[in-house]
């Protein structure tokens, strides 16, 4: 597992030079109060936004939930409920790391040849992950749609900065990105 | 690679769990130290061959005898070789400078290090002298600010440890 700092390290250490990139270090510490803050705004709605997005999911596919479909009985909505809290973890990890390694070893690692073998639907899954893409942004942002969360709408509440941790959000959607092609 | 975030999601991955709120305080830790971790790796990384070449310069003098028929300095080719492993040495000070642990040094320079150096009969004493001078050549805020000098120091302590 590696690090954006052992990153670096290591692909300066490829053609045996020192780091010379040390500016893009010193930003990765400069905004790690932030990075720190998106971490948290995760980990803190986790439990809501996988249930939203299974949720969401369903709700386009009504067949998963009727006899023969993937989500039915609860047993295996259950196991899918599980499997999208696994991934936003993962997902998490990588954003606190700043470096995607983890997601990769972890999680997609013969992620897709496991569903195959299991007969999950990927169109399903990747519809998922969508709509954990879109909350982690707005929760990083802190900009959950009011109109759409209604008396459930969730706010961090913390400091927020003229960008809304734009490359933070750019991030976060990266490893998102990076799930759903594993999986397609 | 180990480093206090690598560790921390380690930890977390093991219980299944988010990272929680004493995690992320201790990346906070760590991200504010590294400052001066960076800096120190930025002026080794711009003046590493300055300072390999001076504490090369420094283990020669002290042991003149390298330079003897068939010792370890004898010759051109020997000579950059030896100049070329005390600047690997600084390489790998510098990545541990950036990661924030001793991970680099000890995987690519320390193990092995002593059946590397017994199987080509050099002597260790050169490198711990090298690495000494290095080690007092320093000077805070000449070369870096103290924090910066700290870091700098106990990594260069680490190698010689590992010599001698």
């Amino acid at each position: 597992m590696l690090d954006a700092f052992s990153r670096a390290v290591i692909s300066a250490d490829a053609s045996t030079s020192v780091v010379g990139d040390i500016d893009a270090l010193k930003s990765f510490i400069a905004s790690g109060n932030r990075r720190l803050d998106a971490v948290n705004a995760i980990a803190s709605n986790a439990s809501c936004m996988v249930s939203d997005a299974v949720a969401g999911m369903i709700c386009e596919n009504q067949g998963l939930i009727q006899a023969g479909g993937n989500c039915y009985p609860n047993r295996r909505m259950a196991a899918c409920l599980r499997d999208a809290e696994i991934i936003l973890r993962y997902v998490t990890y990588a954003l606190l790391a700043g470096d995607a390694s983890v997601l990769d070893d972890r999680c997609l690692n013969g992620l897709k040849e496991t569903y195959a073998a299991l007969g999950v639907p990927t169109s399903s899954t990747v519809r998922a992950v969508q709509i954990m893409k879109a909350q982690a942004a707005a929760h990083i942002k802190d900009t959950p749609s009011e109109a759409r969360a209604g008396s459930k709408l969730r706010k961090m509440g913390a400091p927020v900065v003229e960008d809304r941790c734009a490359s933070l959000v750019a991030e976060a959607s990266s490893y998102f990105d990076r799930v759903i092609s594993a999986l397609s | 690679m180990k480093s206090v975030v690598t560790t921390v999601i380690a930890a977390a991955d093991a219980a299944g769990r988010f990272p929680s709120t004493s995690d992320l305080e201790s990346v906070q830790g760590s991200i504010q130290r590294s400052a001066a971790r960076l800096e120190a790796a930025e002026k080794l990384a711009a003046n590493l061959d300055a300072v390999a070449k001076e504490a090369y310069d420094a283990c020669i003098k002290k042991y003149p005898y390298l330079n003897n028929e068939g010792e370890a300095n004898s010759n051109d080719t020997f000579k950059a070789k030896c100049q070329r492993d005390v600047k690997h040495y600084m390489r790998l000070l510098q990545y541990c400078l950036v990661v924030g642990g001793t991970g680099p040094l000890d995987e690519w320079g320390i193990a092995g290090q002593r059946e590397v150096y017994r199987a080509l009969g050099l002597p260790t004493a050169p490198y711990v002298e090298a690495l000494s001078f290095a080690r007092n050549r320093g000077c805070s805020p000449r070369d870096m600010s103290a924090q910066a000098l700290t870091e700098y120091n106990a990594l260069l302590d680490y190698a010689i440890n590992s010599l001698s």
